[in-house]
């Protein structure tokens, strides 16, 4: 990892006077809110993508006589949320921060609505996805910006030469790295045919891995798959729905599933699918690019046969998962008119396209009209890897725990609610009936909320 | 002793003899026992210095022999910790902050030792049986209302905020440690040191700490270590690079999102043990020594 | 040191010089002893006040409050917890985890001491060098390599099983595996700390008891259970006191290596109060969870101490 010449703590000095009308800010325009701006980022994994926020915020500074700080803070350790309780508590830190995607609803009552601010972005850029809409509004009111940086959605990842020996499948084919799609190819792609062919390649000695931990990679696909099936834990009345048809055929799925994963599935965190990858013995995962990127470094042989692409179609649609990240200000910070006009500015197109290029595509911002920026095809080898990451098509983004009021699906979703209920019929080989019962108790547990 | 042995009839030589048989036997024995603990505990090292020397797609590779190199042995993990990630920063702060909490420590616990071991005053005895329970209440809870105090006092993000919290780890047992000692230490000394007109000051550095050198050290080898070692404190309470100390640091920068580097992650927890392993080889005597006569007596 | 020669005025009876002396010395002595000792102990009792008894009072009062802390609702966060199965699983496992790795990290402790210290005291050195490399290498990063050899892709141990014929052992994956190897590592971090408290506590026996035993009769069992045990008592009640309060709350090991999982059976108290308190955001709840245990050590702990002064005084 190259370091950064410039300290990560990157200060700068006003020099010139804010350009009218370069930043579209209503609030802004006459006061020229000058001052300070703290900001505290999620550091990037991908070298040097920080470099690009951190400049673009110079440019802004410059331009609006704002000194801008950002601290760039690791989610290692969940390092990002120990702060981010801590200066809740403390009511006092940086002005703003970025969040990982429930952390707004557990926030909201220290948090800033931004309502002025997605008003603005939506009118000019459309719809924001439903799941950062979902995760970060609350009483009518939005309390984060969805961001740019860290959001992110967990397709499938193959190794296309895998698919297309051992099962006949030609992924590529079927999501090609252009909008022409066969919408008869596209529908073939079910849950059915993805057990059928992972079935296939645990025969031939490269299954399929599902992760079934307790980390997020798990909890985002496992979540969306249940939801494919049309099952629904709890829905937004407080109404238990967890014992119902739809969540016993998701889990009679799962267990004929699992038994063509590897068996360390269950212990995997958020890396072991990745590395798993990497290594050349899997057949497939559920990941953002990642793992492609660092296959790219570290088995190239690998990397040159991975296609991201759509999850397969269930009975009650095709999801995918999401872990949108958010900005948001803090209701103690101390310069809220130049904070919303910073935010507002990185969430505009541009600033959009050049976050996502510094990231090799791995950004996915919550706009469907950025979806179209050049990244996602341009990134190789292969040629148009990426370029069906972003959900197209008739893919749509889903968060595991919806639609359960968001205090309650937080506890669904941080507690591993999905995929521990898998995990005990698969690993533990307890009764669908008798896990059903558990994860009522549990619920009923999480209602409290 | 022999002149019992003799009493009974036995010939001196056999008794002799008898001894070293079983001296032997044992010695052998504890030879044995104490090569597979040594596997046991050194393996983990061991590993982690070949995987150190290990490059980045050797380590990713599955069918080479994981426990020794294959590719040739690479200094590039060192060489890319040192020039390009913050390692030396965190080094360099770890030292400054270890150097200050381990002064801290020894001169706060001495002091409160010597008072609680020597002198009455309401809540002593308390005071120093109790002083053992600050370590009920874990690090892990605490950060939360210490982040306001730290905050409060204008220190966060700043490595000094480890100098004020980390003696909250230490103290409490590097004062138990040295109350014992110094309970062991015969009260004459007191009282001559006394007629002589010495203060308490005096009787102190004059008298006690040469007499207690070997605990005072152990205590210091234990400050020492905790602090280098600590973990939850400098993740809740410092961000930026050049603050950070080696522990989180090493980890928060070679561990981003899903991608990991092992080879330099190993690489830089060798280095971090380093300067503990020179301390111990120095003062190990002083530490066994001093920890004896802390613990059991008083 | 102290010379007293230098204090025998001529002239006067020495013995009641003397007297006089010690007397007024003493009295001095023994006003000021009070303040002064008070004085020496204020750092002490700032840092404690300051940084460790007033947080922590705010974390018991934090554990009383409802989630958006808002109200006090008292015990109701403890009554809820122990109503919960997985809270309940939790407490199990933390009191597995704790008492099994203390007993395994008290005895190997013991044992490698004896060996150390039976060994000719030259070659001790680099025994006792050898035997505390755990303790010496910074913990979080130690359980990272111990993380690696486990990791089921790439382990390093089930690279040699398999190279034995042997089937990979699921190390983190499958629940009581997982147990183990959480409760493994910490023994192989703690063990050596036990090593050298009891190998320094090994040396202050006098060797005379040994010999006279010997002589006597008694075989190596015999003399440990005779001699060296009621000798250690102390030692080893700290010890076992001082790592049970300290592996109850052990965080790193657990959280690095499995994050509670498989299915929530490796969780420990520190782990699950983060996973509810953190990533859930429930802080009061994440309170109670990490402060659950804080009576039962608490009383243990008075106990014990309270055994080990009084044996200190009987010894005198």
């Amino acid at each position: 990892m190259p370091r950064s010449n410039m300290s990560r703590r990157s200060l700068l000095k006003t020099t010139a006077l804010a350009a009218a009308g370069v930043v579209s800010a209503p609030y802004v325009r006459h006061s020229y809110a000058a001052g300070k701006l703290t900001l505290g980022v999620w550091d990037h994994w991908v070298p040097g993508a920080n470099n690009t926020l951190t400049r673009l915020c110079n440019e802004w500074g410059e331009k609006n006589k704002v000194e801008v700080t950002i601290d760039y803070i690791t989610s290692q350790g969940d390092k990002d949320l120990l702060t981010a309780s801590a200066e809740a508590q403390a009511r006092a830190g940086h002005d703003i921060m970025s969040h990982r995607a429930w952390q707004i609803q557990v926030h909201r009552a220290v948090l800033e609505p931004l309502d002025d601010v997605i008003n603005a972005l939506i009118a000019k850029a459309g719809p924001i996805s439903p799941v950062s809409e979902y995760l970060a509004k609350a009483d009518g009111k939005w309390f984060g910006l969805p961001t740019t940086i860290g959001s992110q959605v967990k397709p499938c990842c193959s190794r296309i030469d895998l698919y297309k020996q051992h099962c006949g499948i030609d992924l590529a084919a079927i999501f090609p790295p252009n909008p022409n799609r066969d919408p008869k190819l596209v529908d073939s792609w079910s849950w059915d045919l993805y057990l059928k062919s992972a079935e296939q390649l645990f025969k031939a000695g490269f299954p399929v891995g599902l992760p079934m931990g307790q980390t997020s990679d798990a909890i985002d696909s496992t979540g969306a798959m249940f939801r494919a099936f049309g099952s629904v834990m709890v829905d937004e009345k407080d109404t238990m729905k967890v014992d119902s048809n739809e969540t016993r055929a998701a889990l009679e799925y799962f267990k004929k599933l699992m038994q063509f994963n590897p068996p360390e599935v269950y212990a995997w965190d958020d890396a072991g699918n990745n590395r798993w990858l990497i290594s050349g013995k899997g057949a497939g995962i559920m990941n953002p690019p990642s793992a492609w990127a660092v296959a790219k470094r570290d088995n190239l042989k690998v990397a040159e046969q991975c296609w991201t692409h759509d999850m397969p179609r269930g009975p009650a649609g095709r999801f995918v998962g999401q872990l949108p990240f958010f900005y948001g200000l803090w209701s103690f910070a101390q310069n809220k008119p130049a904070g919303k006009a910073l935010l507002q500015f990185l969430s505009e197109k541009d600033q959009s396209r050049q976050l996502v290029a510094a990231s090799v595509g791995y950004d996915l911002p919550s706009f469907k009209s950025y979806y179209d920026f050049d990244t996602w095809q341009k990134v190789e080898p292969p040629l148009g890897t990426v370029y069906n990451y972003p959900p197209r098509g008739d893919e749509q983004p889903s968060i595991t725990g919806y639609p359960a009021r968001p205090d309650v699906a937080a506890q669904i979703y941080n507690q591993s609610l999905h995929t521990i209920m898998v995990a005990k019929v698969c690993q533990g080989n307890e009764p669908i009936d008798k896990v059903i019962a558990w994860a009522k108790g549990e619920l009923e547990g999480m209602l409290r909320a | 002793m022999t002149a019992q042995a003799i009493a009974t009839g036995q010939p001196r030589a056999t008794v002799r003899a008898s001894l070293s048989r079983n001296r032997r036997w044992a010695l052998f024995v504890s030879y044995f026992f104490l090569i597979l603990f040594a596997i046991f505990f050194l393996t983990p090292p061991y590993y982690m210095i070949i995987t150190s020397l290990k490059s980045d797609a050797e380590v990713a590779h599955l069918a080479t022999n994981p426990w020794i190199i294959s590719n040739g042995i690479t200094l590039e993990q060192y060489r890319l910790l040192f020039q390009d990630t913050d390692f030396l920063i965190y080094f360099k702060n770890t030292i400054i902050v270890t150097l200050c909490v381990v002064a801290i420590t020894m001169v706060v616990s001495v002091l409160a030792a010597f008072s609680l071991s020597r002198m009455r005053f309401w809540g002593s005895g308390i005071l120093a049986t109790g002083i053992f329970l600050t370590y009920l209440v874990p690090d892990t809870l605490l950060f939360i209302p210490l982040f306001q105090i730290v905050r409060g006092l204008g220190l966060l993000n700043s490595y000094w905020s480890m100098v004020l919290v980390y003696p909250t780890l230490t103290v409490p047992f590097c004062t138990w440690i040295m109350i014992g000692y110094f309970q062991s230490i015969p009260k004459e000394l007191d009282e001559a040191a006394l007629i002589d007109g010495a203060g308490h000051l005096q009787m102190l550095l004059r008298i006690f700490i040469p007499v207690a050198l070997p605990g005072i050290i152990a205590a210091t080898i234990f400050a020492f270590t905790v602090s280098w070692a600590a973990f939850v404190y400098p993740i809740a309470f410092l961000f930026s690079a050049d603050q950070q100390v080696l522990t989180v640091g090493t980890v928060t920068s070679l561990i981003k999102a899903d991608v990991y580097k092992w080879g330099m992650l190993m690489a830089g927890a060798l280095v971090a043990a380093a300067p503990p392993l020179v301390v111990y080889a120095f003062l190990m005597d002083y530490y066994i020594a001093g920890l004896t006569a802390g613990a059991t007596k008083g | 040191m102290v010379d007293l020669a230098r204090h025998y005025p001529v002239g006067r009876t020495e013995a009641s010089e003397r007297a006089r002396r010690t007397g007024v010395t003493l009295q001095l002595w023994m006003r000021r002893r009070s303040t002064t000792a008070v004085l020496m102990c204020l750092p002490l009792i700032v840092i404690v006040a300051g940084l460790i008894v007033y947080p922590a009072l705010y974390s018991i009062f934090l554990a009383m409050l409802n989630k958006a802390q808002t109200r006090f609702v008292g015990l109701d966060n403890f009554s809820y917890l122990l109503g919960r199965d997985t809270f309940r699983m939790v407490v199990e496992q933390s009191a597995i985890f704790a008492l099994s790795a203390v007993f395994f990290k008290a005895l190997i402790g013991l044992v490698t001491a004896h060996l150390v210290n039976n060994l000719p005291s030259k070659g001790q050195r680099k025994w006792r060098g050898m035997l505390l490399v755990p303790w010496v290498i910074p913990l979080a990063l130690s359980t990272l390599g111990w993380w690696w050899l486990f990791d089921p892709t790439h382990s390093a141990f089930n690279w040699l099983i398999q190279g034995f014929g042997g089937s990979e052992i699921p190390w983190l994956s499958s629940p009581y595996w997982a147990r183990f190897s959480v409760i493994l590592v910490n023994v192989w971090y703690g063990a050596p700390f036990f090593l050298i408290m009891y190998l320094a506590a090994l040396k202050s026996v006098p060797e005379q008891l040994y010999e006279a035993a010997q002589i006597d009769g008694a075989n190596a069992w015999q003399r440990f259970q005779h001699i060296t045990l009621p000798m250690m008592r102390n030692i080893i009640a700290i010890t076992v006191l001082f790592s049970l309060i300290v592996t109850f709350a052990n965080f790193d090991i657990v959280q690095i290596m499995t994050a509670g999982g498989p299915r929530n059976m490796t969780h420990v108290f520190a782990t699950y109060a983060f996973l509810l308190g953190i990533r859930s955001g429930d802080l009061p709840l994440g309170a109670a969870v990490s402060l659950f245990m804080l009576p039962i050590l608490a009383v243990s702990a008075m106990f014990i101490l309270r055994g080990v002064r009084k044996r200190g005084r009987e010894i005198g």
